[in-house]
């Protein structure tokens, strides 16, 4: 009997069709823990690392984890991985909603897709059954018209469904996959991958149940974490406004990122934050399976509604590009969920043309005489609709910043706001030490979520001094312990990923350790963790990474930061003056790494 | 319930005159987390699964309707019609099935009007007010789930018994599940697009 785990995965070939179900391989899962671990593992150990990621040999994994699906809070997650047509390393992407449980409960701990389908297709898997199906009538659908389409034509309104839009199929290399419509695997071009492979969805429902080794043991374990949860100082501000409370908070710290990256502070921010959306246009709290943050939000405004927008998609189409309208804010997040399109890369690549069009290197006859400004709401629509459907100019924006900033040349590369093709998030890093360096060595580029040293916001000292050796660790500003800090939250960010739980819960709010997560791991599954065994292995898993990383071609000297974030000091505001020393902080990571200068690992598995 | 729960007893024996238990639904509140299926699920049968789960929350994603559906223990009592007598009444006025009685036919499921009792490897699932201590309602922090032990003035579901003739028990359930947010719907579009 297996518990935690469902004990099976599924192999697709949609290149002759064939569907082979496998029993897990629980060492493997022992090694790996699920979800991002052991779907990194097995693209280390089953892809041919120097394909072209659009080819049929690429593979596209989807994985969940012991513990999806059981009664630990927001349980929620599933990540997508593959080798990233965008930046053309390691390429995951998580998302929440409900997709993840119901896999599970279909029986399945993950889902290998390769090949290529001859014609559209989705995927259809219940626990009795895997079909192949025909997706030709849905193909060109956007997302939230694809499942309504499958549910009505399965007359099944609650199966759980993740599609790509049209972005995905016309190979926008930063396509994203949905599940419950507005939940995204949205960074990396998964969509891309998913595209190329002529899928347009993988449908589940399953009718099974997850079963843990120690119920009243692993209840217990997650009655301390809901009574952590709800007793955190943040609970409130989270449950109202999710993630959208950081639009006030880092305006009131000086690191807004506002007209791409020009500023960190954004004057008109009161017409954007998450409290004017929550009073505006929120109609009601959306939760992910089994949370009781309920974080997410339902909008109803006078031209669009739906779920969301997470701080990422509110500041990239405000601030990020000028522009004061949540009006607007909320039809493009709205749109983007329906075409499939991540919303940082699509609003790094606008941002980075308007700038460039400011600064006078470019003009714009060069992007087909759009009039690109700041906070030009009309144009910067148009050109979303351009870059979904690959119209125009939009085809070379499809490609992504670092892509399309080489097309043009003339020193508009500097102004390409991304480490190793993947675009910078929303939060500037020069007030913001141990993300800034989170960027820089993450193993899918630059991005946050690998690590998420929330820590360094929270200004626990006394903590800090705990955990890092100095208390300067828990000061947003110092660089002193940020490698230390970088290092441990990573693990812990790669543990939350392969249990498959939430972030903001895990990491953010702190409620989870890893000897808690030891704890839970061992009633829920009745194998053996500990938490130094559950170090060892997050530690092997990210030398892992690296090591295949490198095999796909990445250089590691850049393991950097653009220019401005090293060199052009913060003008205003708390982070005033500031900038990133970031060679510093990398050398200083490999060094507790026990990578060598160059960022090699040195003993390598 | 400080003197531990009540014992079931049998059909038309209520405990007060024309009043019942319910579980009643603030579909305003609700975020669609199925934090009630889990436990639910959980706490009843062991496992964790939406198809042994009592109560079901549909979610209508193309409108932002969170709905969780359960039994309403309606007047009309279409389940008990069980030819086998394995459909009862409980002292709360809630459904209980004697697995003893239940053959597994599935009669029950296609009656209710809603979907509320469904089979899952033939045996019917059914809200049954965890003899008065829901656990559904302990895991709501939203307060969409309220627990009303006597409560008068039965739902009435004759007219959707017609309307739903023949779908599955998800389809009952979307369909009661929007009509019942119809209200809500439009208190949204009132409230934010004026």
């Amino acid at each position: 009997m297996v518990y935690g785990y469902a004990g099976r995965i599924l192999r697709v070939n949609l290149t002759d069709g064939t569907v082979k179900t496998e029993n897990l391989d629980l060492e493997l899962a022992r090694e790996t823990i699920g979800g991002r671990g052991m779907n990194s593992r097995r693209l280390y150990l089953e892809l041919k690392k120097d394909i072209d990621p659009l080819s049929p040999e690429n593979l596209l994994i989807f994985g969940v984890g012991p513990l999806t699906g059981s009664p630990l809070t927001a349980s929620a997650y599933f990540t997508v991985s593959a080798k990233s047509p965008l930046t053309g390393i390691l390429g995951d992407s998580a998302a929440g909603g409900h997709l993840g449980p119901e896999l599970k409960q279909a029986g399945y701990d993950q889902v290998i897709i390769t090949g290529r389908s001859a014609k559209p297709s989705y995927i259809f898997i219940t626990g009795e059954k895997v079909e192949i199906r025909d997706a030709t009538d849905l193909w060109g659908k956007d997302i939230w018209k694809t499942s309504a389409a499958i549910r009505k034509k399965l007359r099944d309104p609650s199966c759980q469904i993740a599609a790509i839009g049209p972005a995905g199929e016309h190979l926008v290399k930063y396509a994203t996959i949905a599940c419950n419509n507005s939940r995204m695997c949205g960074r990396t071009g998964m969509g891309c991958v998913m595209g190329s492979k002529n899928l347009k969805a993988i449908v589940v429902k399953g009718t099974g149940a997850v079963i843990l080794a120690d119920n009243r043991r692993f209840l217990s374990l997650c009655k301390e974490i809901d009574r952590k949860i709800v007793s955190h100082p943040e609970y409130q501000k989270r449950m109202n406004l999710g993630t959208t409370m950081l639009m006030t908070d880092l305006n009131r710290i000086g690191i807004l990122p506002t007209r791409h990256f020009q500023r960190g502070i954004f004057e008109q921010v009161g017409n954007v934050s998450g409290e004017t959306l929550a009073r505006q246009f929120k109609v009601k709290n959306k939760s992910c399976f089994n949370c009781n943050v309920h974080c997410s939000r339902y909008y109803v405004t006078e031209d669009t509604e739906g779920e969301g927008p997470e701080f990422e998609t509110l500041c990239s189409y405000s601030s990020r590009l000028g522009v004061d309208n949540l009006h607007f804010t909320l039809r493009v997040n709205t749109y983007l969920n329906r075409m499939g399109m991540d919303s940082v890369s699509s609003g790094e690549a606008i941002g980075w043309a308007i700038e460039c069009i400011e600064k006078g290197l470019l003009t714009p006859k060069d992007f087909d005489g759009l009039d690109l400004r700041w906070g030009n709401t009309d144009t910067i629509e148009k050109l979303l609709t351009m870059i979904a459907k690959r119209k125009g100019i939009g085809d070379a924006f499809a490609e992504g910043t670092r892509s399309l900033a080489e097309r043009f040349g003339k020193g508009t590369e500097k102004y390409a706001f991304h480490v190793k093709g993947l675009d910078m998030i929303c939060g500037d890093p020069r007030g913001l030490k141990a993300y800034g360096l989170t960027y820089a060595i993450a193993s899918r580029g630059a991005d946050h979520l690998r690590a998420e040293p929330f820590f360094e916001l929270t200004q626990r000292y006394d903590e800090a001094e705990k955990r890092f050796g100095t208390r300067e660790a828990a000061n947003r500003l110092s660089e002193e312990g940020k490698a230390a800090l970088v290092e441990y939250s990573e693990r812990l960010a790669l543990l939350i990923d392969c249990l498959t739980v939430c972030k903001n819960i895990g990491l953010c709010m702190d409620v989870l350790d890893f000897e808690t997560a030891s704890e839970l791991l061992v009633a829920g599954t009745g194998l053996h963790f500990t938490p130094d065994g559950i170090h060892q292995l997050l530690k092997n898993q990210i030398d892992i990474d690296r090591k295949m990383n490198l095999e796909f071609g990445m250089n590691p000297s850049l393991d950097t930061l653009p220019a401005r974030f090293t060199g052009e000091p913060l003008t205003e505001g708390a982070s005033q003056g500031s900038v990133i020393d970031i060679d510093k902080l990398v050398k200083e990571y490999y060094r507790i790494k026990g990578w060598d200068e160059k960022g090699v690992p040195k003993n390598q598995k | 319930m400080s003197s531990g729960r009540p014992s079931p007893r049998g059909k038309g024996q209520s405990r007060q005159e024309g009043s019942n238990g319910m579980i009643s639904i603030d579909v305003s509140k609700c975020s669609g987390c199925k934090r009630c299926e889990v436990s639910c699920s959980f706490i009843r049968t062991g496992g964790i699964g939406r198809a042994q789960s009592r109560i079901k929350v549909m979610k209508v994603e193309e409108i932002g309707i969170d709905f969780p559906v359960l039994c309403q223990l309606c007047k009309e009592r279409f389940c008990a019609d069980c030819p086998e007598g394995a459909i009862q009444t409980g002292e709360l006025g809630q459904i209980l099935v004697d697995a003893s009685l239940c053959n597994g036919c599935g009669l029950c499921e296609r009656l209710c009007p809603i979907g509320a009792i469904e089979l899952n490897k033939k045996n019917p699932y059914v809200c049954d007010l965890c003899e008065g201590d829901p656990e559904c309602v302990k895991e709501c922090n939203l307060g969409a789930l309220r627990f009303e032990p006597e409560k008068r003035n039965r739902v009435i579901l004759k007219t959707w018994a017609k309307k739903n003739e023949g779908l599955s028990p998800d389809e009952k359930r979307l369909r009661f599940a929007v009509s019942k947010a119809a209200h809500l719907r439009k208190q949204w579009t009132r409230s934010r697009r004026t």
